[in-house]
């Protein structure tokens, strides 16, 4: 940490944290932007005349693909700066060897093994910085016999049990909408990483620590897994689509769908919410045992008072009535959400290439240190001044390397 | 079930030689008044990496998961035996608190003064009327740090609305991309947004405590779990902004590769039944040469030079046509063998795993250690899934069963805060502490 990045960043909670990231796609990048939003200075590692292969999967404007325009790279590398260098060359190794050699965190999620080949694994890096955080972000881990599996976001979703759960009981399992299975990894490696730097602030010494994106989503099956693993009873045997009981669905209205998630103290609120309070007297509805003898019924007379109703007019009623309703919101609700706007959540920022587009803000807000969303680098933007003023490379280096497609 | 031995996190090379050292959270404490999943996983995180938590739950207000036992009537004290509790409060530490009363408020903030964050997921207004808001547990303790996590976030219009897990990823716009194509927009399987903004919550707590540290400053921290979510499709958001284009579902295939999707292999006889269990298999192709491969393994090596098939492109024009030409061939396949002739060949694939199969069939977790046996003084033994940050120099492990009710009343107040048995006598009669919960607050 140096006090000069301290004040480049203003009062940020990890003011004067450098991160390494040499990722690529959703996994590590969405760590390292997490980094960056809470203030580290983020050197993204990226090949040289092709990039982080985000930058070509869109979605683009209509005038087509573009490097600088994909809303995926635009959205994952808010706030850090781009360095191309080939990783492939050894010269290209050496200056990622310099750079680690200063950094606090390294955050990657090549395939196991990958890096070390290259003369850029943990041991060999800690050799010269035994504070070295060194965060391995994987679809399986790095040990064991799946360690090199081939896999995507979709297989390693698959693979975590999550999907199993998702979708209607007669047809396939679902993903989910993105690429969540890697936006998980990501986040636990975010959480992950802050805490190998407390511990490497305390004690001098860094780690080598391993995230698995099957492991992560194992542990978050909800009451599934663990109560088969402690009753050997299978009490989630199959998907249940999207109306899991008559008062926990998803439910259509006149202008899209209303998503009912009631404990048993909020009944009576949802049933006036419906305009129906005399189902809390109806002995059909009115206990726990008989909503589920009763749960068609049940079910029937929510989808038919639901169908001409209007979501934003529902969602804000039952809100102010304790009733739990809420309404699914598309893009463009998101983008009108009064919600989201008094709290400025979701930001305007300006790209020189993409131009003005709108941003998700951080996953939380600190009240003393309240985190930034500013815009992506283009590719290879800041690689000379980060060899000039952290290896102190002169002009006529960067001529050398450039005239060998090493930068 | 004590300290286990210290092995290597499952990590290869020199670092399994050095002496493992102390958990990395060893020094940090947190008062902890989350309950159901998303707080209670933010904590899990933070004890799993060493920790001291301590969980304050209330003799009127158990946590909910303690009524989610699915044990058989008559069980004896079923609210220990709750495995969705006893999974997320492992490695905590439990208390009883009545927070109603002025005299338990007074006692939560004599717990305040020797920790380092309080952690709670109320809805947004609560703990401001309990009278425990951040200025409050400020003045107990000056550099506190206050994580809240209720659904829409302590300010705005909605805030005051109730917000449970599936409605998180509905207003998140995960749910408005998620389904079948051409169908309706889909839940996922789970409280999808509880382990999200517990996995938030936890780095937040770190983000807090490293600037502390340089700072000497605590802070409050406001995660609103919708917008926690919203970060994890962030790129839907931006995209919407650029083209004016709805996103829509588009079931399991993918925006540039095919093929790409979930296909039926055989199915798995259920025992003393005509029936068969459906499993499935995963694959993506991200490339032509990938692509071959694929047709190769399943036998129809003649798809690789079709036209229609020629680049991504056109795959991807024609990719309800391959779905075919593969669903024949993994009909005929167990999962895990389908899976592992495409890996022979390059080409990603995994199964489809159900939580069984990940329990008791999945060679890969078992090669790393990853479920723990565990054996609980009430509970009985079973085994759990290990702490899931794997820390080459300092691997963690489970280390104590998550707390029978007001399992550690004693050692907290006596042995931490300093209380003489009278006064923890007095407490208890006068309610503010107690051993026994009132599960009828959960209609049990």
């Amino acid at each position: 940490m140096t006090e000069s990045d301290e004040r480049d960043r203003g009062e940020q909670a990890l003011a004067g944290v450098t991160v390494l990231e040499l990722g690529e796609f959703v996994a590590a990048p969405f760590c390292a932007k997490l980094l960056a939003t809470y203030g580290a200075t983020v050197l993204k590692i990226e090949p040289p005349g092709r990039g982080d292969p985000s930058r070509e999967f869109g979605v683009f404007p209509a005038s087509g693909p573009d490097r600088e325009r994909s809303a995926l790279y635009l959205y994952l590398n808010t706030g850090k700066q781009s360095v191309a260098l080939d990783l492939d060359r050894a010269a290209g190794q050496q200056l990622v060897r310099r750079l680690a050699a200063q950094a606090d965190i390294l955050v990657e999620s090549r395939p196991p093994g990958h890096l070390a080949t290259h003369g850029l694994g943990y041991e060999a890096l800690r050799a010269e910085n035994p504070r070295l955080v060194y965060v391995s972000l994987s679809a399986f881990g790095q040990s064991g016999p799946r360690a090199h599996w081939q896999a995507t976001d979709l297989t390693s979703y698959a693979a975590g049990g999550q999907m199993h759960l998702t979708g209607d009981p007669e047809r396939e399992p679902l993903k989910p909408g993105g690429e969540q299975a890697d936006y998980q990894l990501g986040l636990n490696g975010f959480g992950a990483a802050l805490v190998g730097l407390w511990d490497a602030l305390d004690t001098g010494e860094g780690q080598w620590i391993d995230v698995s994106a099957q492991e992560a989503m194992a542990s978050t099956l909800e009451i599934a897994l663990n109560s088969y693993a402690y009753t050997g009873r299978d009490i989630w045997a199959t998907r249940r689509g999207n109306i899991n009981s008559a008062l926990l669905g998803i439910y259509p209205c006149a202008d899209g769908y209303l998503g009912v998630h009631a404990m048993p103290r909020n009944v009576p609120p949802l049933y006036n919410v419906m305009e129906m309070p005399e189902l809390a007297v109806d002995p059909r509805f009115n206990s726990p045992a008989a909503r589920l003898e009763n749960n068609d019924d049940l079910s029937a007379t929510i989808y038919a008072w639901a169908a001409d109703k209007q979501k934003r007019e529902v969602y804000e009623r039952a809100g102010s009535m304790r009733g739990p309703v809420a309404f699914v919101h598309d893009m463009a609700d998101l983008l009108a959400s009064p919600q989201l706007a008094a709290r400025g959540f979701l930001r305007e920022i300006d790209h020189p290439a993409a131009g003005p587009l709108v941003y998700p803000g951080p996953p939380f807000v600190m009240s003393e240190t309240p985190g930034r969303i500013e815009r992506a680098p283009l590719l290879g933007e800041h690689t000379a001044m980060v060899l000039r003023e952290r290896l102190g490379l002169n002009d006529d280096d960067l001529r050398t390397l450039s005239g060998q497609g090493i930068v | 079930m004590g300290e286990q031995r210290a092995e290597a996190a499952g990590l290869t090379g020199a670092a399994r030689v050095r002496p493992a050292r102390r958990l990395p959270l060893a020094n940090v404490r947190i008062a902890d008044l989350t309950a159901v999943w998303a707080g209670p996983y933010a904590t899990r995180l933070l004890a799993d990496m060493g920790a001291e938590v301590i969980k304050v739950e209330a003799v009127n207000s158990p946590d909910l998961l303690r009524a989610l036992h699915l044990q058989p009537p008559g069980t004896e004290r079923p609210y220990n035996r709750s495995a969705y509790f006893n999974h997320n409060n492992r490695n905590k530490y439990g208390v009883t608190i009545d927070l109603a009363s002025a005299e338990g408020r007074a006692l939560f903030l004599r717990l305040v003064r020797v920790s380092d964050v309080v952690i709670e997921n109320f809805r947004a207004d609560v703990l401001d009327k309990l009278g425990l808001g951040y200025e409050t547990l400020r003045a107990a303790r000056p550099d506190v740090v206050l994580v809240s996590m209720p659904g829409h976030g302590k300010t705005g219009p909605e805030a005051g609305y109730i917000a449970y897990g599936t409605n998180v990823e509905q207003l998140a716009g995960l749910v408005s991309i998620t389904g079948y194509e051409g169908g309706e927009p889909h839940k996922s399987g789970i409280s999808y947004g509880d382990p999200i903004s517990g996995t938030a919550a936890a780095g937040a707590v770190m983000a807090a405590l490293l600037y502390r540290r340089r700072s000497g400053r605590g802070q409050f921290i406001d995660l609103a779990q919708r917008e926690a979510l919203t970060t994890l499709l962030g790129e839907y958001v931006v995209g919407y902004s650029m083209t004016g284009e709805l996103p829509r579902p588009a079931g399991n295939r993918h925006p540039a590769w095919a093929p790409h999707g979930v296909f039926r292999c055989a199915g798995r006889p259920v025992a003393g039944t005509a029936t068969s269990e459906d499993r499935w298999l995963a694959l993506a192709v991200r490339s032509d040469a990938e692509f071959a491969s694929l047709c190769r393994v399943i036998g129809r090596p003649e798809l690789a030079s079709d036209a229609r098939y020629a680049d991504g492109l056109s795959r991807h024009r024609h990719a309800a046509e391959l779905d075919g030409p593969i669903a024949a061939w993994t009909a005929g396949c167990e999962p895990l063998a389908a899976a592992e002739a495409l890996q022979a060949a390059g080409v990603p694939a995994a199964p489809v795993e159900s939580y069984r199969d990940l329990l008791d069939g999945d060679p890969h977790l078992r090669a790393r250690g990853f479920f723990e046996e565990v054996a609980h003084a009430e509970a009985g033994s079973w085994r759990m899934e290990r702490p899931v940050w794997r820390f080459s120099e300092a691997p963690a492990h489970i280390r104590i069963n998550a707390p029978s009710f007001a399992e550690h009343n004693r050692w907290a107040f006596h042995a931490l805060l300093g209380l003489d048995d009278a006064a923890l006598d007095a407490l208890a009669d006068g309610g503010v502490i107690g051993d026994l919960p009132n599960m009828a607050a959960h209609g049990q």
